[in-house]
């Protein structure tokens, strides 16, 4: 039974299918306190980059994306630098999907910026959000769990979380792989917008930890 | 087809050294500066880290990325995996990953092509993230190495090649593991020879999300064997169907490489 193991290592590239990062539909593994698909998405009320107060509840009915967001986070820039998000949210918001960008870091540490100038470095990264919202206490981020940036939701029209996890299926910092990545929030949001069930709904969540 | 040169005579090849990216140093070792044909050479790939600063192993943990390599070699050539020495665990903002500071060496094997002939030279392109407390940041480095045809005394970096490739588990005969997958947890049952203690033991998981970095895995003696049992990983789907371990340090000298397929039972 050793001789599979001639190589060191020689079975990790198995491991790495990121088919087994899938967790299916409704199968309930992790602790009691965290969220899980099918939840009921937790209510917040946060200001944007021009101190105007959002709530979660100002667009009951309609589907919600929410994106935790650090510009300084290399998987972050992979993806606005290759226009990879701003394209997201352009179409979904489009189609009446509500996209919420926030932005988690605590005053001090990498990411944070105040309104203004987390207003601007949004405009050059051409971040096509609905609204950029500042959690600076990391209430909102810790209430969803976020770990990561970026870490995605979906929330559903019903309220409750479609899918939580990672944006695609490729955990790197390297913009030519975007090519031949299957994005999970896209097929999220397209299966809900069909009116069908969304087939991935929670998926390890890649990048940097949340600056709380 | 990649053709990275198969040179003529006499051309000389820049003498590699450090390259620096962000916040890490690259460069590639070599054991030798000749290759036969068909035979394997060794190269490693040193990285040495800013203080404060870490990367990431095979498996990255809660968060942060692998090192990668993309190798561009003459026609013929093979590059064998990376093989990356057991890791540290750290935690940064909350999160458990398994990574190196300071510096580390990872040997990998090439096997030279069956018709290789004259100087040839290669070519890696590294990509790694290191982490701080603060901030990520992505590094990256091409390195060169070249080779001359025949047998030529040991090179510099010999030993410490060498060295490096005694810091990389391996599968050691007598050694098992077992897993019994239980209702979101998992039952470990490890088979050590010649009376192997892992008390005090490093022990981090291979495979990716099975376990949560977070969990620490402690074999403790049951009859005869050794037990461990952990919460199956958050994000892995099950039934889970394989799992390997690097168990290291505590009264295991040698790091240690095992493994379980459910296919095998």
């Amino acid at each position: 039974m050793h001789g599979s193991f001639g190589t060191p290592y020689n079975i990790m590239n198995n491991n790495c299918k990121w088919i087994g990062w899938i967790v299916a539909a409704g199968l309930a593994c992790g602790t009691a306190l965290a969220l899980e698909p099918g939840d009921a998405a937790p209510e917040f009320t946060l200001t944007d980059t021009a101190g105007k107060e959002v709530s979660l509840a100002d667009y009951q009915g309609k589907i919600v994306v929410l994106e935790w967001l650090n510009y300084g986070c290399p998987f972050v820039k992979k993806h606005y630098d290759s226009g990879n998000l701003p394209s997201l949210q352009k179409r979904y918001t489009a189609k009446d999907v509500v996209w919420l960008s926030i932005n988690s870091s605590a005053e001090g540490k990498q990411g944070y910026m105040p309104g203004q100038e987390l207003a601007e470095a949004s405009e050059k990264r051409g971040n096509k959000a609905t609204a950029i919202l500042l959690d600076t206490d990391g209430k909102v981020g810790k209430a969803y769990g976020a770990r990561t940036t970026p870490h995605m939701y979906v929330i559903g029209k019903d309220g409750r979380l479609a899918y939580m996890g990672a944006l695609d299926d490729k955990p790197t910092t390297d913009q030519s792989d975007l090519g031949e990545a299957t994005n999970y929030v896209a097929a999220a949001v397209d299966a809900l917008m069909a009116g069908g069930g969304v087939e991935v709904t929670k998926v390890k969540p890649y990048g940097c930890g949340v600056k709380y | 087809m990649v053709r990275w040169f198969s040179m003529a005579a006499g051309v000389v090849f820049p003498c590699m050294a450090e390259v620096r990216s962000t916040h890490a140093s690259a460069e590639l070792l070599q054991s030798s500066k000749g290759y036969q044909a068909g035979s394997p050479v060794e190269v490693a790939l040193r990285l040495s880290i800013d203080e404060g600063w870490h990367t990431y192993w095979v498996n990255p943990g809660e968060a942060g990325m692998p090192l990668s390599v993309e190798w561009t070699l003459p026609d013929g050539w093979v590059a064998g995996p990376l093989l990356h020495p057991a890791p540290e665990r750290f935690t940064t903002g909350g999160l458990s990953g398994f990574g190196y500071s300071g510096e580390v060496v990872i040997p990998v094997f090439l096997t030279a092509a069956p018709e290789a002939s004259g100087e040839v030279g290669i070519r890696a392109e590294v990509r790694w993230l290191t982490c701080s407390d603060a901030s990520c940041v992505a590094g990256e480095a091409v390195l060169e190495a070249s080779w001359v045809e025949g047998v030529v005394g040991p090179g510099k970096d010999a030993d410490e090649i060498a060295s490096a490739l005694e810091m990389v588990p391996r599968p050691l005969k007598g050694a098992a593991l077992h897993v019994e997958p239980l209702a979101e947890r998992l039952r470990l049952e490890l088979t050590l020879p010649g009376g192997l203690d892992p008390t005090g033991s490093r022990v981090f998981p291979v495979t990716a999300e099975v376990i949560d970095a977070a969990e620490s895995i402690e074999f403790r003696a049951d009859q005869g064997k050794w037990r461990a049992e952990v919460e199956t990983g958050d994000y892995v789907s099950e039934p889970v169907e394989e799992l390997e371990l690097v168990i290291t340090g505590g009264g295991i000298d040698k790091p240690l490489l095992v493994g379980w397929t459910a296919a095998q039972e």
